[in-house]
């Protein structure tokens, strides 16, 4: 357990793949080619797939006003409490047919661990003392308190089909069992979760119609309102990085099985299924929904999307 | 007849319950309290009663020897009932303390109006 | 030698009240002092105890005037402590202790602080003797007596009218529970002849008749009200807003962990019901009820303190829920999470104490911006949050992970779908708990400073003491988690499921194989687990790193920019251009998007919460009503 070089590996892990600089650089690929799907689809020619790499090193460069109200420590701390345990989940999560860290990958840990980065953005806002933050703060909470019920119903769901009788929330066994029985989304009754999960990511990652919490034309983006320079750039980068990884998530769950057994290759394959994805659950939406109230966000989520993945588990529940 | 008793301690119990649950006037409320326990402690009592008994005092010898006569009344329930009545005592000389200092704080006895923590 | 630590440590504890009334007139220094004194004698004569208990494996039995079983009938008093016992010997002590040191610095301007000692020495030793006692009519008057010190010490601060009105109420909502417990107990007698609990045990042997149906539906349902589970939980709301803090902490942290125990001996140990199905679904369904109704509840309040209480009543749901499976691992993760609880809740409550101490109110929507001026409260007070919320590496996510790996590996396993809900239930109340603790970081902590509190302070060092060290046991018990675990979840749970050894012990040797008592065959628990330490230790070198190099670079990557002393605009909070000025988001607004949505669910829920206390009466007789009629049902 206490192995130097265990250590060391896993440092290795999270600083660069499939940690940090992995996650960061392919979140920043999503978030670019978002911009520019979305672009192309309201017929404009967009910025570069660049573009948003340059606005965080543009960022990082900027002088980082504190103001006076702030907690300066956990105003400055949350922003990379954040990014660390952003940069910690892609650990657990099957990239390809690669596996950082085997035998504790675990639903629940990667549950609780998404949740980090949103309560850090909130205690973040909260800490910058500002009015604005907190109308922000509460509609993120109210955003998360939404998602999370079909998250939970869809995380159960593919526990449930996968089974198993002492290792149900195992990572682990979810890959080896779409290994062998095919991918999870080629099995009819998981297509409703599939669908809630799809419409969970917008909303985790807080894309437009689901971006309340941030809405920069009634409260001057909320969290964010007094954050400048580095801080900011990173919580931009947090952003694009949950892009990747509720993508991720989705395809190491649904589309686990699709390996070839090259590392390489599988890692590609994975990106380019993350890419499809952020295109299909962000882009596409974005484009073509005006931003929601946070009442109307919270029943859609408590109604329609919780709905859908309580469908699948009840069809799996029965066997189906 | 140790049936009555039974029936006389459920129906106790079930009124001090009522009283607790229907009336609104504090002190009505701690009688209420103190009918349920004179319910139990019928019951505790009628459960060691043996019908024909006799105090339980007598030498180790004479009970084994067959001496004594062999039914007495079960001495336990009664040290219990002892117990919850001094308990009881208590219950209602604290709560009848409580109604004194609520009236004087909230100039009423009626439960629906002393009812500041709600929600 | 050892046999005697038990019960002088309880004896101990009313000795202490004895000479706290009768010498604390004297000087301050000494009713304190006898106080601390007692209680710390206490502490370690139980923690004393760990290693014959827990690692040993020894069940200590001790009879009161020597009056041990004659002729296979036990008429004496026995204590006996197994591990189950210990355990929550443990928090009880752990409690009260931290409890007695934060007095010291928190009663400062309160009068009569002799009879507050009296009664906080008299509740500490009712609990610890509750926990410890094989005797179920001693565990009555326990009972009463930790029922009568809760009802004083909560009225204790008696200028308040809400002090007297939750003394009431809690008196008059806890006797009816008492009364129940106590038929239950006089029931048991008719049947078995005798008040011992290991003896009663192998009389009946796991068998029910009409008798013992409605002795066993009494005796619960009365434990239900002290541990405050749904629909007995509304005293508990009232009386832990009302009571001083400390006393609010020893309420949550031992009060209710006595009724949770209570539950567990009594129907894992003495009625040995928990194998079957009916009893199981009973308790996951009033645990899961529980845990939603609290902490819906408690995100609609705006006191702190009332907030906490509900979100005490919430946990319990989490532990009941955990025992009521009947399954080794969920008994570990219900026990671990009674001790999580403790903790946290105790931390949370002292944070409460010193904003209440620094500021004059606990109302959500006066307070906001402390965390400049009280820093060591507010670290504790997120530690607190955190680790009740779940959040990886704290307690909380260790014991709550435990909980929902028991939940739902029994739903797989037994194909019931009220599990299932049961599940789904703890992973929601999970998130709707750190979001009202949002709501309090927000309202509270972080956010505009409220003018009002302008000269508010850091408490002073002995207030200060105890919330640290239960800020860096949280983190602890979720760091090394494995060590709980083997050292005391494991004995206690075998403790729990092992009945012959706890019968032999009292009754002699042999007793419990000739009534024909088995131990309920459970396998071991199992459950799949990663390893905080090394995540910790990554996140905060990593953490290190990145805050390092954010900090100090200046050159290249952008100045850090801090305000002076006087106005500057340039560091002034954006108001669209307008002056700065108060306008905090109380917390009562916090999550009106959400609120907004439920608005016939809170409309209901607050309605019956109507602060009546006839109201709150007929819950508990439908609550006690339901569980017999249940019982009556299944059991026969």
């Amino acid at each position: 357990m206490f192995n130097v070089l265990n250590i060391v590996l896993l440092l290795v892990f999270v600083l660069i793949f499939p940690g940090a600089l992995f996650t960061s650089a392919v979140g920043l690929w999503l978030a670019g080619v978002d911009r520019k799907v979305l672009a192309r689809m309201q017929h404009r020619i967009g910025p570069p797939i660049r573009q948003p790499l340059y606005d965080f090193l543009k960022l990082m460069g900027k002088e980082t006003i504190i103001p006076h109200a702030a907690n300066k420590t956990v105003y400055l701390g949350a922003p990379i409490v954040g990014f660390v345990s952003l940069a910690m989940i892609m650990l657990f999560i099957p990239v390809g047919g690669f596996v950082a860290v085997s035998g504790s990958a675990d639903l629940v840990v990667i549950l609780y661990l998404i949740t980090i980065p949103g309560v850090a953005l909130i205690v973040g806002g909260s800490s910058s003392g500002s009015p604005y933050a907190g109308i922000g703060i509460s509609r993120e909470m109210v955003t998360m308190m939404a998602y999370e019920l079909p998250f939970v119903l869809v995380l159960l769901a593919v526990a449930r089909k996968v089974g198993g009788a002492n290792l149900v929330f195992s990572m682990e066994s979810i890959a080896a069992w779409q290994a062998a029985n095919g991918s999870l989304l080629f099995h009819w009754s998981m297509i409703p979760a599939a669908i809630a999960m799809l419409l969970v990511i917008p909303a985790e990652v807080g894309t437009q119609p689901f971006d309340v919490a941030e809405a920069e034309t009634e409260i001057c983006e909320g969290p964010l309102v007094e954050y400048s320079g580095a801080p900011l750039g990173l919580f931009k980068l947090n952003t694009a990085m949950k892009m990747f990884v509720m993508t991720g998530l989705f395809t190491a769950l649904f589309m686990g099985g699709l390996r070839t057994g090259i590392v390489v290759l599988d890692v590609v394959i994975f990106v380019v299924i993350c890419t499809v994805l952020t295109i299909l659950s962000m882009t596409t939406i974005h484009a073509v929904t005006a931003r929601l109230k946070i009442e109307h966000l919270f029943k859609f989520y408590w109604t329609f999307v919780a709905g859908m993945a309580l469908l699948s588990l009840v069809l799996v529940w029965f066997g189906l | 007849m140790i049936i009555v008793n039974y029936i006389a301690s459920v129906f106790l119990i079930v009124l001090g319950l009522y009283t607790v649950c229907t009336k609104k006037n504090l002190i009505k409320i701690v009688l209420g309290l103190g009918i349920t326990d004179y319910g139990i402690n019928l019951l505790i009592v009628s459960i060691g009663f043996n019908p024909g008994g006799t105090a339980p005092v007598y030498y180790l010898a004479d009970l084994l020897n067959g001496v004594a006569p062999n039914f007495f009344v079960d001495p336990v329930p009664q040290a219990l009932t002892l117990t919850s009545i001094v308990i009881g005592a208590c219950v209602d000389a604290m709560a009848l303390a409580l109604v004194i200092m609520i009236n004087r704080k909230y100039k009423s006895v009626d439960a629906d109006e002393i009812r500041r923590l709600n929600g | 030698m050892i046999q005697h630590f038990p019960v002088m440590a309880v004896m101990l504890l009313f000795l202490g009240a004895f000479l706290v009334a009768i010498f604390g007139r004297i000087s301050p220094v000494i009713r304190d002092g006898i106080a601390i004194l007692i209680a710390t004698i206490s502490l370690v004569l139980i923690y004393a105890l760990i290693k014959p208990v827990m690692i040993d494996g020894q069940i200590i039995s001790y009879w009161m005037g020597n009056w041990e079983p004659v002729e296979g009938y036990a008429i004496g008093i026995g204590y006996e402590v197994d591990a189950l016992g210990l355990f929550f010997a443990l928090l009880v002590v752990t409690t009260f202790w931290l409890s007695g040191i934060y007095s010291l610095g928190y009663l400062k301007k309160d009068a009569n602080k002799m009879h507050y000692y009296t009664l906080y020495l008299m509740l500490s030793a009712s609990v610890l003797g509750l926990v410890l006692t094989g005797d179920l009519f001693n565990m009555f008057i326990m009972i009463e007596i930790m029922t009568f010190a809760s009802v004083a010490l909560t009225a204790f601060r008696n200028k308040q009218a809400i002090a007297l009105e939750a003394a009431f109420k809690y008196l008059v909502l806890g006797s009816i529970g008492s009364s129940m417990t106590l038929a239950g107990v006089a029931l048991m007698y008719r049947v078995c002849h005798t008040l011992n609990m290991a003896q009663i045990s192998s009389i009946i042997g796991g068998e029910f008749n009409l008798t013992t149906i409605m002795a066993f539906g009494l005796i619960v349902a009365g434990l239900g009200v002290k541990s405050y589970i749904v629909p007995f939980h509304t005293p508990a709301a009232d009386a832990y807003t009302a009571a001083p803090t400390s006393i609010s902490m020893i309420f949550s942290g031992m009060v209710n962990k006595a009724g949770v125990y209570g539950i567990i001996r009594m129907v894992y140990v003495v009625f040995r019901a928990m194998d079957r199905s009916s009893i199981q679904i009973l308790l996951v369904v009033f645990g899961a009820v529980t845990m939603f109704i609290g902490v819906t509840m408690a995100l609609a309040q705006h006191d702190f303190k009332r907030l906490l209480a509900f979100h005490s009543i919430s946990q319990i749901g989490y532990v009941i829920t955990a025992i009521g499976l009947g399954t080794a691992l969920g008994l570990n993760a219900g026990l671990f999470h009674a001790m999580n609880h403790t903790l946290f809740k105790g931390l949370l409550f002292l944070t409460a104490g010193a904003v209440l101490t620094a500021t004059g109110t606990t109302n959500l929507d006066k307070l906001g911006g402390l965390s400049k001026r009280m820093p060591v409260t507010t670290v504790c007070f997120l530690v607190g949050a955190f680790s009740i919320s779940g959040l990886p590496p704290f307690n909380g996510f260790a014991s709550k992970w435990m909980v929902y790996q028991a939940i739902y590996t029994k739903a797989v396993e037994s194909g019931n779908i009220l599990f299932a809900i049961a599940t789904i239930t703890a992973l929601i109340v999970s998130v709707m708990t750190l979001a009202s603790f949002i709501k309090v970081t927000q309202a509270v902590f972080f956010g505009q400073e409220n003018p009002e509190n302008a000269n508010a302070k850091e408490v002073p060092v002995i207030m200060q003491i105890p919330m640290v060290i239960m800020a860096v046991l949280c983190v602890l018990t979720g760091l090394f988690y494995n060590v709980v675990e083997k050292f005391l979840l494991a004995p206690a749970a075998g403790a729990a499921l092992g009945v012959s050894n706890y019968i032999d012990k009292m009754m002699g040797a042999g007793y419990a194989k000739a009534a024909g008592i088995t131990d309920i065959e459970a396998a071991p628990a199992a459950f799949s687990f990663w390893n905080p330490l090394v995540w910790l230790l990554l996140f905060v070198v990593v953490f290190l790193g990145v805050y390092i190099v954010m900090a100090t670079s200046k050159s290249t990557r952008g100045r850090m920019l801090e305000g002076g002393e006087g106005y500057d605009p340039k560091y002034a909070t954006f108001f669209s251009g307008e002056q700065e000025e108060f306008s905090q988001v109380g917390g009562s607004d916090l999550f009106w998007g959400f609120k907004t949505d439920w608005k016939g669910y809170y409309k209901v829920l607050q309605g019956l919460h109507s602060g009546i206390v006839t109201d709150y009466a007929s819950y508990i007789v439908m609550g006690a009503a339901i569980i017999i009629l249940v019982m009556f049902i299944c059991l026969r």
